[in-house]
């Protein structure tokens, strides 16, 4: 991209408006898109697009629409998810025919069984605002507004289409335009006059002030919303930048004027802005909130990957970016079947917070009763002296109370019985089995999670064994069960460790116990299948290690879909209930 | 952009001399050489007629940094805007001295106090006015 100085020019109000500004992708509406083109054709041209699985860019710029204004690295190749299916298994045997399997590719591209039924696309940067603009302009064919202002209905209503034409048509659309914060087109607007159309060449030359700055400026360099409120170009630039650099708005930009609540259009403000930077900033925001906004688009939130989902209905489904990331398209946590969002939010936030350190403070010391300092007991008698040393004071650590009367029958606390003691005691017993129930879980979930990060590691020691294991006569198409283990391996540990939040605020109950008959079943059975892949190899025990292997890891795919499919039917049947208060 | 920040602090003094609200006090405070600090003004809020705060002269400073009005002088809500005016801004702070924005309270004390015991919160309140009756103004 042509980059501008901006310096000289910003400070500049004479400066003329430079027509290639305006060619920004927001307000495209002209003859690219064909506003009677069926949605279908669209979607055949992706199809398309994976036909041919070249991965280049060489067919995206037939949709950018933004020629002039790099906004996004390039991507491309918009796919469903049979099709993106399709696409990596043959990647992965192109890789595979080189003779360098890359496993870590195809691991990270986990096969989580994906919902046939759940329909989606992932899309690249490009086709996201190709996206947002077809919204625009499939809403605008029936509205018949200017773009800019249907985006901006568009986001007051989350981008719910339905939603906005039913307002729209619903009556009171001055109530409508107000909530919305634009100035309504219907209305004849007053403030209007005096502008470009009628003004004259003395009025050009007339000055205005600006009430920002209270400089002196023509006609041609102040700017206004339909609001009608006018402030310097300079001023708007300066206002607009504040607001997209320091504050991160877009979309939610209001006029410089006090107490005016109507929006900053992008029109305007791609119009009034100069510096590149700020521009391509104030398109990402708007990109940002258009995704974030809109039930049916979340971002990849795999580390660099700048990919959305766009599914057809929202649900906690698992969905497949391009890049291989597989996440739950409701929460964006990776595939976390058979935990559901709320439980798993409930837990993670647990686990990172730091309850249950004070939960362990309570669970494993005691407060001196007279200066209240926090004391652990690390062995020793129970006559304890405080070793504040401007307390000083003796207790006794069963009852807490004063050291004096146990006299010399230190071992033997003859207050253990009162209610005071009982009741501290019992406290005290009972935040010490809620801790241990987490680490409990904690631990469990941990140890798979550990797991899983190791899994690079497993891939290329993997990888090693099966390049020694066809120097042991065996062919490579009969080694490739080992790749197939890793993935059940891994697979598994995934669900394992999600099964130990769902387990953490389930209610004992019947099937409750059947869960963990089926959760210990497939821990022992994934910890065999671990076992045997990090064993050695040798020519000997090659067949022998194949048979094992092959079992094992057959016996555990079975074994998890036994487990998910009663956690499911649960789902269905209410088997299951809740400890909400954990 | 420092330049506008003078030239708007000058235009606003000019308006402010021209016309200002009825015993409202705003002025650039001066620097030891006697020439004006136009970021540094100090101002005094009359408590409105009829409400506890009446008769009560409230001071308050405003610092105003190099790229206002950008940023808002220092004290300011969130909702800023450039082209608010400092008389705006002083008519702002006594509407609001009568009606505290309870979301979003600014002093611990006083709101817990509005909150939980008025009758106690209007005594402080007319306290304050009589406390702040007779500052001396010097202009």
């Amino acid at each position: 991209m042509e980059k501008r100085s901006t310096k000289a020019s910003s400070n500049d109000p004479k400066h003329k408006h430079d027509p290639d500004d305006e060619d920004f992708y927001l307000n495209n509406d002209d003859d690219e898109y064909d506003d009677d083109e069926d949605d279908d054709n669209d979607y055949d041209d992706y199809m398309d697009d994976t036909d041919d699985l070249e991965y280049t860019s060489s067919n995206a710029s037939k949709y950018d629409p933004t020629p002039s204004v790099e906004i996004f690295t390039s991507q491309n190749s918009t796919v469903t998810p049979n099709s993106s299916y399709a696409s990596t298994s043959l990647k992965n045997l192109s890789q595979s025919t080189t003779n360098q399997p890359d496993l870590s590719k195809s691991l990270t591209k986990r096969n989580i069984e994906l919902d046939e039924e759940f329909k989606y696309e992932v899309l690249s940067p490009d086709k996201i605002v190709q996206y947002m603009t077809e919204c625009i302009a499939d809403v605008n064919s029936v509205l018949e507004l200017t773009p800019t202002i249907t985006r901006t209905l568009l986001h007051h209503f989350k981008w719910d289409k339905e939603k906005l034409m039913e307002r729209f048509y619903d009556g009171d659309q001055d109530r409508l335009f107000r909530e919305a914060h634009i100035v309504s087109p219907f209305r004849p607007n007053t403030y209007k006059r005096t502008t470009s159309s009628q003004s004259t060449r003395s009025s050009r030359l007339k000055e205005f002030c600006c009430e920002i700055c209270f400089m002196q400026y023509t006609e041609d360099n102040m700017s206004g919303l339909e609001c009608g409120h006018k402030f310097c170009k300079p001023c708007w630039r300066e206002y607009l930048t504040t607001k997209i650099m320091d504050e991160g708005m877009g979309q939610t930009i209001s006029c410089a004027a006090h107490k005016c609540d109507i929006l900053v259009d992008d029109t305007s403000v791609m119009t009034l802005l100069q510096d590149p930077i700020v521009k391509i900033k104030y398109q990402h925001l708007i990109t940002n909130s258009f995704v974030e906004c809109n039930r049916l688009m979340r971002w990849c939130p795999a580390p660099n990957c700048s990919n959305a989902i766009k599914a057809q209905y929202f649900d906690a489904q698992p969905v497949k970016c391009d890049c291989g990331h597989v996440f739950c398209f409701s929460c964006g946590e990776l595939w976390h079947d058979p935990v559901k969002c709320k439980w798993l939010k409930k837990w993670i936030k647990k686990c990172d917070d730091d309850s249950e350190t004070s939960n362990w403070i309570a669970a494993n010391t005691k407060e001196c009763p007279k200066c209240q300092v926090t004391i652990e007991k690390n062995g020793g008698c129970n006559h304890m002296i405080c070793k504040n040393q401007a307390c000083r004071s003796e207790f006794c650590w069963v009852c807490l109370g004063p050291w004096e009367p146990h006299g010399s029958s230190w071992y033997n606390c003859n207050r253990f019985n009162e209610d005071d003691a009982k009741k501290a005691r019992d406290a005290q017993e009972k935040s010490r089995h809620a801790l241990q129930r987490y680490l409990h879980y904690c631990n469990r979930y941990m140890n798979h999670h550990q797991s899983l990060k190791l899994e690079q590691k497993l891939t290329a020691s993997i990888r090693e064994k099966m390049e020694e294991m066809q120097q042991h006569n065996m062919s490579w198409i009969e080694v490739q069960f080992l790749r197939k283990a890793v993935e059940v391996l891994c697979q598994c540990r995934q669900t394992l460790m999600y099964t130990y939040a769902f387990a953490f605020y389930l209610k004992r109950n019947n099937h409750s116990i059947i869960f963990e008959d089926n959760q210990a079943d497939l821990e022992i059975a994934v910890e065999k299948l671990s076992g045997y892949l990090e064993r050695e190899i040798t020519s000997d025990n090659a067949v022998e290690t194949k048979q094992k292997v092959q079992d094992k890891y057959r016996y555990c795919e079975q074994r998890r879909k036994v487990l998910l499919d009663h956690v499911h039917e649960g789902y269905d049947k209410d088997y299951w209930e809740y400890q909400e208060d954990l | 952009m420092s330049g506008i920040a003078i030239g708007r602090l000058t235009e606003e003094r000019k308006a402010w001399r021209k016309d200002h609200p009825f015993g409202f006090i705003a002025k650039p405070t001066k620097n030891p050489d006697g020439t004006l600090n136009l970021l540094n003004w100090e101002c005094f809020i009359p408590g409105k007629k009829g409400t506890n705060w009446d008769g009560g002269l409230f001071k308050l400073r405003m610092l105003f940094k190099e790229d206002y009005p950008s940023s808002p002088p220092k004290y300011e809500d969130k909702d800023w805007r450039p082209a608010i005016t400092i008389k705006q801004i002083l008519l702002g702070i006594q509407e609001l001295l009568n009606e505290p924005n309870i979301k979003d309270p600014a002093q611990a004390e006083a709101y817990t106090a509005f909150m939980q015991n008025r009758t106690e919160y209007d005594r402080r309140v007319k306290e304050q006015a009589i406390k702040f009756s007779n500052v001396q103004v010097t202009e």
